[in-house]
C-alpha cells in the first residue's frame, strides 16, 4: 500500500466533475501530483483554474470524481469515516478568510481542535499557548479574533493549524487578503515552520511573487490541468507555457516594462541598425561584462531601458531590455551562442525570434 | 379613583393574577418544548440541505414540506383540528395544559425555520475549517453551528416567545384560561372594557419584559465576540 514514502501526498488520476446547470463542469482533469515530504509546493492559476478544488482533494474536503488520493501513505478514500477524520487532522489547512470562531477567544480558537483529545483541560491550555507563542500572540490569548489584525488573525489560524501536529499544511490563497508587508511575515513564518517542524507545505497563490519567495517546486494550472510544473528556478528562468511566462513576467515587472517601452517607441520605427532586445541572465552570467564585452567585440552600443534582478530559490536572475545599435548581425549571432551559458534573449523588434508571439 | 376607571377589574383581582400565571405556563411551559423540538428540526434542516455537512435531498426535502405545511395551518383551526393528539397526549382537550399542545405544534415549525436561518448565518468557512480539522457531525453541530449562532438563536428565540405570547390569548377559544380568555369571554362578552383594556394591558407587560431581558441576555453573549 504505502509504495514511496517520501511522497507525503499523492494524487493519482485526479478527476472532479461538477454539475452546473445540467452542464458538465471539469473544475479538476486528470491530475498526478506527488509532493515530497518536506517541500514547499505551490500551485499557481488564475482564478476558477480549480487550484481550490485540487488541493480540497487532499484531504477529501471535496470528493474527487475519479483518481487515488495517498496521504501520509494512506489512501483516504479507502478510510472509515472515523479514520479520515483521523487522518484529517494530519492534514492542517489555512485559508484566505482566516475562518476563526468569532465566539471563542484567540487561545479557545486555537484549543479547538485539541477538544476531543484525552487530555486534561489544563494541558489543552498549556499546548495552546505554546502553539500562540510560537506564531508570536501569546499576549492575545484571551482576545477575541474580531479585534485582530487580518495578519494576526492569519498567524491564530495557523496555531490553529499546527494543534494536531500535522505533517502537511495546505494553504489556500492565505496571504491574498493581506498586505505585502503582513503577507511577506506570514510567509517568513512558514518558511520558518517547514524548517524548525519539517513540515510540507501545499501553496496555492495567484501571485507568482508568493512562489518565488518560499516555494522549491511549482505547478501551473489551467483549465482543471497541471500544463507545467518543475522546480521554481526551472519555470521561472526557462518557462514553456505562454501562462507560466504571462506569470513569470508579471512577477519580474517584465511585462509591464516591454508594454511601456513599446507604447512610447515603435519598433518598426526603429533605424535597420537598431533593434530592441530582451535579455534574461541566469546563475552567474548574471554579471553586466558578458554584454559590455560583446558590445566592444562587436562595435555596438547598448541603451538601457530596463533593468531588474531577483533572487530565485538562491541564484541570480537578472532581466535587461536594451535597444542595440551598431553591426545587429554578428552580434545577433553572438548572442544565440550564449544561451547554453545561461544568456536567453529575445528581440522585440524586426524578426521575430523563439516564443515571440507579439 | 381606580374604582371608577376600573370597576370591574377591582372586582376580580384573583382572576387577573391567576390567569397571568396560566398565560406564563402556557407561553414558557411550550417554549421549553417546542425550543427542542424547534432545535432539533432547524439543525436538520441545516444539515441536510444541500451543501450541508450530512447532506440528504430526500430527508431534507421532506422535512422542508412537513415544516412548510405545519406552518401554513391558521392556529385558531389547528386549536380544533389537533384535538385528537391532545386527547391522548394529555387525556383532556380543554384547558391550561391541553392547550400546550396546539401551542407547542403552533409554534415549533416557525421557531426551525428561524433557528435554520439563524444557523444559515453561521460562516460557512468556519464550518469546512472545522472539518478540515477532523470535527465530526455532532461536533459541528454542537461545537460550531450553535455555539457560533447562539446569539442569533436568542435573538429568534425572543421573536418566538412574543408571538407564544400572541397564541396564547387564541387558546383561550378552547378553554385554556389566561389573560386572552379573560379579555374576550369576560370582557368582551360583558362588554365590561376596562377588564379587556388591563388584560391587553398586562399582556403588553409581559412581551416588553421578555423583550427587555432577552436582549439583555443577547447582550451579553455579543459582547464577549
Ligand atoms: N461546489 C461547486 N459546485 C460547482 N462548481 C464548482 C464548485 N466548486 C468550484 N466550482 C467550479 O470549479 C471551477 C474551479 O474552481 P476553484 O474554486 O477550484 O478555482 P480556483 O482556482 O481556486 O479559483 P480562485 O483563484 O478564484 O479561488 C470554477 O469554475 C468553479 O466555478
Ligand atoms: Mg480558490
Amino acid at each position: 500500500m504505502a509504495e514511496d514514502i517520501s511522497n507525503v501526498i499523492d494524487l493519482q488520476d485526479i478527476r472532479v466533475t461538477f454539475k452546473n446547470s445540467g452542464k458538465d463542469l471539469k473544475a479538476v482533469d486528470d491530475v498526478n501530483l506527488k509532493i515530497k515530504k518536506g517541500d514547499i509546493y505551490g500551485i499557481i492559476g488564475y482564478s476558477g483554474a480549480g487550484k481550490s478544488t485540487l488541493v480540497r482533494v487532499i484531504n477529501l474536503l471535496q470528493q474527487p470524481s475519479e483518481g487515488k488520493v495517498i496521504v501520509n501513505g494512506q489512501d483516504l478514500r479507502e478510510l472509515k469515516p472515523v479514520k479520515l477524520r483521523e487522518a484529517r487532522q494530519k492534514i492542517g489547512m489555512i485559508f484566505q478568510h482566516f475562518n476563526l470562531m468569532k465566539s471563542r477567544t484567540v487561545l479557545g480558537n486555537v484549543e479547538y481542535p485539541l477538544l476531543g483529545k484525552k487530555i486534561s483541560k489544563q494541558e489543552r491550555q498549556e499546548k495552546a499557548l505554546t502553539l500562540l507563542k510560537r506564531v508570536g500572540l501569546e499576549e492575545y490569548a484571551n482576545t477575541y479574533p474580531q479585534r485582530l489584525s487580518g495578519g494576526q488573525k492569519q498567524r491564530v489560524a495557523i496555531a490553529r493549524a499546527l494543534a494536531t501536529e500535522p505533517e502537511v499544511l495546505i494553504s489556500d490563497e492565505a496571504t491574498s487578503a493581506l498586505d505585502p508587508k503582513t503577507t511577506k511575515a506570514i510567509l517568513e513564518l512558514l518558511k520558518k515552520l517547514n524548517d524548525e517542524l519539517g513540515l510540507t507545505i501545499v501553496l496555492i497563490t495567484h501571485e507568482m511573487q508568493v512562489i518565488k519567495s518560499i516555494c522549491h517546486n511549482v505547478a501551473v494550472m489551467d483549465e482543471g490541468r497541471i500544463i507545467e510544473r518543475g522546480t521554481v528556478a526551472k519555470v521561472f528562468t526557462d518557462p514553456q507555457e505562454k501562462l507560466t511566462t504571462d506569470f513569470v513576467e508579471t512577477s519580474t515587472n517584465v511585462k509591464a516594462a516591454i508594454d511601456r517601452i513599446t507604447a512610447t517607441i515603435n519598433v518598426e520605427d526603429l533605424p535597420d541598425n537598431q533593434e530592441l532586445v530582451y535579455f534574461n541572465f541566469i546563475g552567474n552570467a548574471t554579471k553586466q561584462s558578458i554584454l559590455s564585452e560583446l558590445s566592444q567585440t562587436y562595435h555596438v552600443a547598448e541603451n538601457i531601458l530596463f533593468a531588474n534582478i531577483d533572487q530565485i530559490d538562491g541564484e541570480n536572475v537578472g532581466y535587461m531590455i536594451a535597444i542595440i545599435e551598431g553591426e545587429l548581425v554578428p552580434f545577433n549571432k553572438a548572442l544565440e551562442d550564449l544561451r547554453p551559458h545561461g544568456v536567453k534573449t529575445q528581440i522585440l523588434s524586426g524578426v521575430p525570434v523563439k516564443g515571440d508571439e507579439a | 379613583m381606580l374604582q371608577k376607571l376600573i370597576p370591574n377589574v377591582l372586582q376580580m383581582k384573583g382572576e387577573f393574577v391567576q390567569a397571568t400565571w396560566e398565560t406564563l405556563y402556557m407561553t414558557f411551559g411550550s417554549a421549553i418544548i417546542a425550543a427542542v423540538l424547534g432545535l432539533l428540526l432547524g439543525v436538520c434542516l441545516v444539515i441536510t440541505q444541500p451543501g450541508g455537512i450530512l447532506e440528504d435531498g430526500l430527508t431534507y426535502s421532506v422535512l422542508d414540506k412537513i415544516t412548510n405545511l405545519l406552518r401554513s395551518i391558521p392556529f385558531i383551526i389547528l386549536l380544533a383540528v389537533i384535538s385528537p393528539l391532545t386527547q391522548f397526549l394529555i387525556g383532556t382537550t380543554v384547558g391550561t395544559t391541553a392547550s400546550l399542545v396546539p401551542l407547542i405544534v403552533g409554534i415549533f415549525p416557525f421557531y426551525a425555520r428561524q433557528v435554520q436561518n439563524a444557523l444559515l448565518d453561521v460562516d460557512h468557512g468556519v464550518i469546512e475549517a472545522a472539518q478540515s480539522m477532523g470535527s465530526s457531525p455532532t461536533e459541528i453541530i454542537f461545537r460550531v453551528y450553535l455555539r457560533e449562532g447562539l446569539a442569533d438563536i436568542l435573538r429568534v428565540s425572543i421573536v418566538t416567545v412574543i408571538s407564544l405570547i400572541g397564541l396564547t390569548t387564541m387558546a383561550g377559544a378552547i378553554g385554556s384560561g389566561g389573560l386572552g380568555d379573560v379579555a374576550i369571554s369576560i370582557g368582551y362578552a360583558r362588554f365590561e372594557n376596562d377588564v379587556t383594556f388591563v388584560a391587553m394591558i398586562i399582556i403588553l407587560i409581559l412581551v416588553f419584559a421578555v423583550q427587555i431581558i432577552g436582549d439583555l441576555i443577547v447582550k451579553a453573549v455579543e459582547h464577549n465576540e
